[in-house]
């Protein structure tokens, strides 16, 4: 049975742990390739003390918790979210993920981040224990941030702050031949236009902290850490010819680190991707083929073929907010069409720690890393089998309860008290 | 003595007659008729499309031809024309024109203005302003010079002209072209009535769609007759005209191969047989635009090839597209082969100027030059009942005839003359052919050889002495203008400038020292026959790829047949009482299941090894908006007048995707913009199969109900909150009114109909509304309601409302609260059909929960699990399997969710559904377990037919991609010939449906 307080929809953030725990008996999922059978998972301090066979443990002093024949996972991260930003699509009130102008690089997502929201709760039940809140819209969207999902308020959030900034690469409205609308020819000049812009911003903000500069720019110094390599540059871009257009054009300018997001065409582009070292976030592998005479399957199968192709790539899942707690599932969905599943996971474990630039401290079950960590009773890729039993951030033991599981329990006791007769189902575990 | 002409002399006769008198015009001056006697002596006439006579004389007077023939007399005082050598056609017909008529501006509405419901248009006309049969084409009609000119230059002497504005149209009328007053070049005032599916510059809302158009287009049908058998119960304008109009050839303009179709439905219903105009894309399905029985009218707007040299680009250029550029040429021949009549257009074309290279274009591709003449000529005469007048050249008819230097086919054939109505219009002047080998002397410089070559219309020029040098060459009449350089090193020019006489060249010209000179150039020989093949184009023999279908990428050229099928040793999920059966084996015969059980064997059958696999009934989508042309007719509170089974398009390339995802069925539903939608489409997922073959055969109606935040407009601009409803207490009304008045239309018909005959000619007939009599069928039971829903309050009240006006909600579609009331929808005897993790994207969301479907499956609901998605319908078995992880449903009743309860929701469960010996052949091979992530459908049968298999895709996918690749070099190798090209398209849903109002992703958000 559930425990549902009725007025706490949106559980209480877990303490901090206070003595060491092992986790005993699973199968451990390492997050970077490895399987160890039959294993055991040490943490204390929220820190990762012991990953191993159970046999090496050392039992004294922890709280153990028996997960025989369990699966343990590093915590699940989906990056380019907007989880805490975007509550209700539909209602204006609730979004906070969309600044005005073109050009926001000095925007910073996590301050409006809402640790509050009630369909967080509903992601970590699923394995999903931090996302990178990133903002939209424009042509620079401002910097994201990796923030874990059980915290009072978005200070106590924060794994890294401000790791990147978002570029939306301006779309190509190719349209050489045929007379083109009013409208796609001023789009076409918009692009054009937001380019050389988005050159100049660059171009001076290159120079910034060389100059002595008598007036504070928060646009230019925003975007230093570009060009010493201290901050990303997440390019989102979709189109082949605009992953090279924009990789290129970033690079020309001097920016370090590019990871290119989106990238429904990488695929295509691969051989570009591999020679200039891009790691991707792919978005949509639930998504249909973005042309007609493409393979039916192709989204499906693009993260197996990524792979093939030597190129680093995490998953994201980007067609709702609520549905982030499906991205376990594109992960299997890219299993199905011919991905390793040690492969997908670390698709959204750790490659997409190292892609975010936190892999030191979360992505991966290893000594010394954030017991960030997410048991489930099978394969936590699989619907049929995903069954979050214990989920743990920072070493700190998460309440896995959350608003729907509160309603489900509200009107099945309904049904329950009024008509024995057809009693509903069981309650979940 | 008669004055004899030649028509290299190209003199004018000006003003020679006209049909048509001005009786009754006063005039200034005094009068000045003339007869306009010409007679055109010695020419090779074609007086029809299939009637040659060589070295025969045309005679016209007063604009008509007065006789034809070998052995005409020429009449004294005649003007005599010698056409040695030359052809004379009848003037070509083009029955599809907007000649002389205002241009019609489409109505945009900005999606911040606020709907117009009803009509702004002053007077006693219909309520819609897209129905304007009131419209004669003749009253807006002006004689327009240019337009006139550039008809006549490709041949054309009458044209009918259509005011192509709305969806009834009015009457189109047919003219001549030759400048003349209107009152003069009229023939038929009123000569054909038009008709189509767009709303041209009606402002008012409704219809926004291609089904609501064909609705209200019925609806007018009905209107008219009941307005013409019950005069004065309301005075109509429109609906008087559109019953006047419909005496004359109706003329629908469908402009693509499924209009054309859904166009002849129309037709058919009311009986009306339309001359359609078509897109040119007729060939890809010719033996459904056959069996529509219509005469067409063609145009001859063959694409440009794509510009494909940037392979990324050349990514976005769709299969469809590169084909239809291979194969568009052939179009006319096509519909030859098929015995289909057709006439030409100038309608489409870009350029006008590519009308005549086209049509030999066509000819190239196998069209016959006979055929090609009749669709210029004596078929558009004949459909417009104007044969009297043109369409061929004999006694009586008009003189609208055109003069050519040869075959009018032929491609170096020049148009010189077009007669319109006796009326002369030189086309040509016609060059003379100086091509030859001359011998040239400049003043006292030696001889050298003149060499002229090319073609008449464009001489090229060699001065061939000491060095060759080329130069230029300018004719114009008999004078003639060269100019070359003196020697190959020298940038200083010779300049001649002479004349034509008795084959030779002579006359004065200037040397670079500014010596004024004499030349002469003696006609030496004439051009050999080789020198002017070189100049003509080579031919190249025309290689078509394979007729696909649909077309589409992943059509084939031939379709999976029907086969019996035995699989072996798989696990079976039979949905039925005896559960999931383990190492079992069935067999598909004649489209059915014909037997489940071990060891079986069956003769003749194909053997599927099923180890390991897994086999389920189809999955059946019961909320689907794929292989739509258009989802919303959002415009009005109720529209149950419209069909989805009118707007099918069997080429969405995700019917194929679903198929790889197990799919077999589809509900097709309207969308959600208001109360009442429109009525649904069960499919089958027959990919290949044409829009009537794709419906599930015999199955019950089904309509489209709505409620909450998309019908009361809460997440639309402010501009739109005015129409009613606004509220959850608006919505209520709205379905009380519409089924109070279904009632009283019901009784106002049964008591017509239980009147005696002299009592119905009194009180005349109820007038048919096609909205009301499809509520009638709810509230009688023979059509079913899916409700799209959210709250438990608005659930609560529709089941009231049903129960009070004595209807039952069939399906309470998407039903995210159902949870909260799924004891009343039990006791109502409604079904929910939901999603099965979706919450959270607007407010009437916010509790939605992923246990919905388990409590409704467990308190007795027949609950499914659907898409509304086209992606995620590709993996509804997956869907299914989560109200097992948030709900503790057992595996088969999750599997069922997709399968057997859809179908029993759709009333279909009789031979769908489950896996039971005498069902419909609708199975699919899963590799892995069917509820798992990790499953794949192997293979798709639709009754029987493997319409997906994954070995076949593979197979496709490479056969796929040579063909583009035989495409793009062919597109190169036209680009590098000199063909124009265009740009790759954008998406191929912008380009289908850039046009359609309804395709704004605010109306497509309204899906759901």
């Amino acid at each position: 049975m559930l425990s549902v307080p009725a007025f706490a929809q949106v559980p209480v953030p877990a303490a901090k742990q206070s003595k060491p725990v092992l986790l005993t008996g699973a199968t451990l999922h390492v997050g970077n390739g490895k399987v160890v059978e039959n294993a055991a998972v040490g943490f204390d301090n929220g820190k990762i003390t012991y990953a191993g066979p159970l046999s090496g443990a050392n039992r004294n002093g922890h709280e153990v918790i028996d997960v025989a024949g369990q699966h343990i996972y590093p915590g699940l991260i989906q990056p380019n979210s907007q989880l805490g930003l975007n509550e209700i699509e539909s209602v204006r009130a609730t979004l906070d993920m969309r600044e005005v102008g073109q050009f926001n690089p000095n925007v910073r997502a996590v301050v409006a981040y809402n640790t509050d929201s009630d369909i967080a709760p509903t992601i970590r039940a699923n394995g999903v224990l931090m996302t990178q809140v990133t903002p939209v819209g424009g042509t620079i969207s401002g910097s994201s941030s990796v923030v874990q999902l059980d915290a009072w308020n978005w200070e106590d959030a924060i794994v890294k702050a401000d790791i990147g900034i978002h570029l939306s690469w301006p779309n190509m409205i190719i349209n050489t031949g045929m007379a083109p609308n009013p409208r796609m020819a001023s789009m076409g000049q918009n692009r054009e236009q937001a380019i050389v812009e988005l050159g100049q911003l660059l171009r001076d903000a290159s120079v910034y902290k060389q100059a002595k500069n008598e007036r504070e720019n928060l646009k230019l110094s925003s975007l230093t850490g570009l060009f010493d390599g201290s901050k990303k540059l997440y390019l989102h871009a979709n189109y082949g010819k605009e992953i090279i257009e924009g990789v290129n054009f970033v690079k020309q300018h001097g920016v370090k680190d590019i990871v290119v997001v989106g990238a429904r065409d990488a695929v295509a582009v691969a051989d570009f991707l591999k020679a200039n070292n891009i790691a991707v976030i792919y978005s949509g592998v639930h998504a249909l083929p973005s042309r007609s005479d493409e393979d039916v399957d192709m989204p499906y199968k693009t993260p197996f073929l990524l792979q093939q192709a030597g190129i680093p790539f995490a998953l994201d899942y980007d067609l709702s907010t609520h549905g982030i707690r499906n991205l376990p599932f594109i992960a299997g969905t890219a299993v199905a069409h011919g991905l390793d599943k040690e492969q997908a996971l670390a698709a959204i474990t750790l490659n997409t720690a190292k892609i975010l630039g936190v892999d030191q401290q979360v992505g991966s079950v290893e000594v010394g890393k954030d017991a960030t960590i997410v048991v489930s009773a099978g394969d936590i890729l699989d619907m049929r089998t995903n069954n979050v039993t214990h989920a743990f951030i920072q070493g700190r033991k998460i309440d896995l309860n959350d608003k729907q599981k509160y309603l489900y329990e509200k009107f099945n006791g309904k049904y329950r008290t009024e008509q024995p007769a057809t009693a509903g189902p069981k309650a979940q575990k | 003595m008669r004055k004899i002409l030649t028509i290299a002399a190209c003199l004018a006769l000006g003003a020679a007659g006209s049909a048509m008198a001005q009786e009754t015009f006063p005039r200034n001056g005094v009068y000045d008729e003339r007869t306009g006697l010409v007679a055109l002596t010695n020419a090779t006439i074609h007086t029809d499309y299939k009637t040659k006579i060589e070295n025969a004389t045309l005679l016209i007077r007063n604009g008509k031809v007065e006789a034809v023939g070998t052995k005409v007399q020429v009449p004294a005082g005649a003007i005599v024309v010698d056409a040695k050598g030359k052809h004379i056609y009848p003037g070509l017909v083009d029955m599809f024109t907007s000649y002389g008529l205002p241009e019609v501006q489409p109505a945009r509405r900005n999606w911040t203005a606020p709907p117009q419901e009803e009509s702004t248009k002053q007077g006693a006309y219909n309520w819609n302003q897209a129905i304007r049969p009131e419209t004669n084409a003749v009253e807006l009609f002006k004689v327009d010079k240019k337009q006139a000119e550039e008809l006549r230059k490709l041949g054309f002497g009458t044209v009918l002209a259509v005011h192509r504005d709305g969806i009834a149209r009015g009457t189109a009328t047919l003219v001549t072209l030759a400048d003349k007053r209107e009152n003069e070049v009229i023939l038929l005032d009123k000569a054909a009535a038009a008709l189509s599916f767009e709303k041209g510059s009606s402002p008012q809302d409704y219809p926004n769609s291609l089904m609501g158009s064909i609705a209200l287009l019925r609806q007018t049908y009905l209107d008219a007759q009941w307005n013409n058998m019950n005069p004065g119960r309301e005075q109509n304008i429109s609906l008087a005209a559109f019953t006047g109009a419909n005496n004359y050839p109706q003329i629908f303009e469908a402009n693509s191969k499924l209009n054309m179709l859904r166009a002849d439905k129309v037709g058919d219903e009311f009986r009306k047989q339309y001359i359609i105009k078509g897109g040119g894309d007729e060939y890809q399905m010719i033996k459904e635009i056959k069996a529509t029985n219509a005469p067409i009218i063609v145009p001859l707007n063959f694409p440009e090839a794509y510009n494909v040299e940037d392979p990324y680009d050349a990514r976005r250029v769709p299969l469809d597209a590169m084909k239809h550029w291979e194969m568009a040429p052939s179009n006319p021949a096509a519909l030859q082969k098929a015995g289909i009549p057709f006439a030409f257009t100038t309608a489409d074309l870009k350029d006008k100027k590519d009308f005549l290279p086209n049509l030999r274009k066509a000819i190239e591709y196998g069209l016959s030059e006979e055929e090609a003449l009749k669709a210029l000529t004596a078929t558009p005469a004949q459909l417009l009942k104007a044969d009297k007048h043109v369409g061929s050249l004999d006694k009586g008819k008009l003189a609208n005839f055109i003069i050519t230097s040869g075959n009018l086919f032929a491609e170096d054939n020049v148009i010189l003359e077009n007669w319109v109505q006796g009326n002369q219009y030189k086309i040509t002047e016609v060059p003379a052919d100086y091509r030859g080998i001359y011998t040239l002397k400049i003043g006292q410089q030696p001889e050298r050889k003149l060499q002229i070559a090319g073609t008449p219309e464009k001489p090229e020029l060699k001065v061939i002495g000491q060095d060759t040098v080329t130069g230029k060459i300018t004719v114009s009449g008999n004078l003639v203008t060269l100019s070359f350089n003196k020697d190959k090193k020298s940038k200083e020019a010779i300049r001649l400038s002479g004349w034509y006489a008795d084959k030779n060249l002579q006359g004065e010209g200037q040397l670079p020292d500014a010596t004024l000179v004499k030349w002469n150039a003696k006609f030496s020989e004439a051009m050999t026959e080789k020198a002017k093949k070189d100049a003509a184009k080579e031919k190249q023999a025309i290689e078509l790829g394979n007729m696909i279908y649909p077309f589409q990428a992943f059509g084939q050229a031939e379709l999976p047949k029907q086969e019996t099928v035995l699989i072996k040793n798989a696990t079976v999920w039979t949905n039925e009482k005896e559960g999931v059966l383990q190492n079992t084996d069935m067999v598909l015969k004649n489209g059915k299941i014909a037997k489940v059980g071990k060891n079986l064997t069956e003769s003749g059958a194909r053997v599927i090894d099923g180890t390991g696999k897994h086999v389920t009934a189809g999955i059946i989508d019961e909320h689907s908006h794929i292989a739509l042309q258009g989802v919303n007719e959002g415009t009005q509170a109720v529209t149950a007048e419209v069909r989805m089974m009118d707007v099918l398009n069997h080429e969405d390339p995700n019917i194929y995707r679903q198929l790889a995802g197990g799919v077999t069925t589809s509900q097709l539903l309207h969308g959600s913009a208001n109360p009442i939608g429109g009525q649904s489409a069960l499919i089958k997922l027959r990919w290949g199969k044409s829009p009537d073959e794709l419906f599930v055969e015999n199955a019950d109606g089904f309509i489209k109900f709505a409620l909450g935040e998309n019908v009361k407009h809460s997440n639309r601009a402010p501009a739109h909150n005015v129409r009613f409803p606004q509220t959850r207490m608006g919505v209520e009304q709205v379905y009380v009114d519409a089924f109070q008045r279904a009632k009283e239309y019901e009784q106002a018909w049964k008591n017509y109909n239980k009147m005696s005959k002299k009592q119905k000619a009194a009180a005349g007939e109820p007038r048919r509304d096609i909205e009301l009599e499809t509520l009638v069928e709810i509230l009688n039971g023979k059509r079913h309601i899916t409700c799209h829903s959210y709250v438990q309050s608005e659930i609560n009240m529709m089941i009231k409302v049903a129960d009070q006006m004595g209807f039952k909600v069939n399906t309470f579609t998407h039903i995210l609260e159902g949870y909260k009331v799924a004891d009343k929808m039990r006791d109502h005897g409604a079904g929910g059909s939901t999603f099965a993790d979706w919450w959270a994207y607007k407010m009437e969301v916010k509790d939605a929960i992923p246990q919905n479907a388990g409590i409704m499956h467990h308190l007795g609901v027949t609950t499914a699990i659907n898409s509304d998605d086209a992606e995620m319908a590709r993996r509804l078995n997956q869907e299914a399997a989560k109200s097992v992880k948030y709900a503790g449903v057992s595996e088969e009743d999750a599997l069922k969710m997709v399968t057997l309860n859809p179908a029993k929701l759709l009333h279909l469960d009789d031979r769908m559904g489950s896996i039971k010996v005498g069902k419909d052949a609708d199975v699919v091979l899963w590799n892995n377990h069917p509820l798992s992530i990790y499953a794949r459908a192997e293979k798709t049968f639709v009754d029987g037919i493997a319409y997906y298999d994954l070995e076949r895709d593979t197979q496709m996918r490479t056969e796929l991609e040579k063909e583009r690749m035989r495409l793009v070099q062919k597109m190169l190798q036209a680009k590098t010939t000199g063909a124009r090209t265009q740009g790759p398209p954008m998406r191929r849903a912008s380009v289908v449906h850039c046009e359609d109002v309804e395709h704004h992703a605010e109306e497509d958000y309204m899906a759901y």
